[in-house]
């Protein structure tokens, strides 16, 4: 029950450092796509379909995470 | 306090209610919670393009029919025009299928009593293999089998390299397929699970504050109902999020592996 209980922490633990980088990652791609709507508003319509790209990219690693933690 | 004991009690229960169980048939054929909703939302989805797509007019008669023409539009020229470019065409009705599907379903599931389907792994898991082999026949039908294979490196790399970044392209190609799934998943998972946890102690505050009779703990309910209005906001924003993204990537990736490197 205990050695279980560790485990699961660990795995919530694991998943909470996973979701580090990517958030961070998110977060500036964010604000580059706010900064460059900003400067120029005419060129959102790329500017975001670039950003989703991108926010995917970085948001995989969280994912693989999330997975993991079911997983293992 | 005593209230958080009873919600931390009852959180097993809420975590059940999520798992797939059989309510129609029985174990050999039988449709679990979710398949079932999934087949609602086809009927959903069917019924309301068709009505939509019945009498079609140059100038839409009324605002249902306005409503499924705007959608279809964003799909065409955000998604497919945006994204895909040259020969988007032919990409439109698989991906206005995509979006209105997953759309449909999302907002179903925030309607209390109803589930979303999108919140199973398997009809994600689904929905991301449809995904995923058309985008992969696509990109075979542009540039051949054996030109599709080495299409996954890009061009202009020296000889030497070609082998090792055709084998990290590889993972991070068959890895679209997995957070394609995922994403949606745990998007739509987490965000039910966090409103059914509010809605819960909501309730348990409420009840256990009028039950011994404690004014404190019975207010505690109120900031939870407002946090569960605001919870409901942001979900109803993700469940079209959600859809948006799943479109827009697959859409992405469709052009990626039609387009010449």
């Amino acid at each position: 029950m205990e050695i279980e209980l560790v485990l699961s922490a660990l795995k919530v633990i694991g998943y909470g450092l996973g979701a580090i980088g990517p958030g961070l990652g998110i977060g500036i791609a964010c604000y580059g796509c706010c900064v460059g709507t900003a400067r120029q508003p005419e060129v959102q319509g790329r500017l975001f379909t670039n950003f989703i790209i991108g926010a995917a990219l970085a948001e995989a690693l969280a994912l693989i995470g999330f997975v993991l933690a079911f997983i293992l | 306090m005593n209230a958080l004991e009873v919600l931390s009690e009852h959180v097993p229960e809420l975590k059940e209610s999520f798992d797939s169980a059989i309510v129609i048939g029985n174990g050999t054929f039988g449709l679990t919670q979710y398949t079932l909703w999934m087949i609602i939302c086809w009927i959903l989805t069917l019924v309301v393009i068709l009505v939509a797509a019945r009498k079609l007019t140059l100038i839409p008669t009324n605002k249902f029919i306005n409503t499924v023409e705007y959608g279809y539009q964003f799909v065409r020229n955000d998604m497919g025009e945006g994204v895909i470019g040259h020969g988007f065409k032919k990409h439109v009705p698989f991906l206005a299928t995509l979006f209105f599907f997953i759309l449909i379903s999302n907002f179903v599931g925030l309607i209390p009593g109803c589930k979303t389907p999108t919140g199973t792994i398997s009809v994600t898991w689904a929905l991301a293999t449809i995904s995923f082999i058309y985008f992969n026949v696509q990109g075979i039908r542009a540039h051949g089998g054996w030109g599709y294979i080495k299409s996954i490196a890009p061009s202009g790399l020296p000889v030497v390299m070609v082998p090792i970044i055709w084998f990290f392209e590889l993972i991070s190609l068959v890895l679209r397929w997995l957070t394609l799934a995922v994403r949606l998943y745990g998007n739509m998972f987490a965000g039910h699970m966090v409103l059914g946890i509010f809605a819960l102690a909501c309730g348990i505050f409420l009840t256990t504050g009028i039950q011994s009779i404690d004014i404190a703990t019975g207010v505690i309910s109120v900031p939870w109902f407002l946090l569960l209005t605001v919870m409901y906001a942001l979900e109803t924003l993700v469940a079209f999020l959600q859809a948006y993204v799943f479109t827009v990537l697959t859409s992405v990736y469709i052009s990626l592996a039609t387009s010449a490197h």
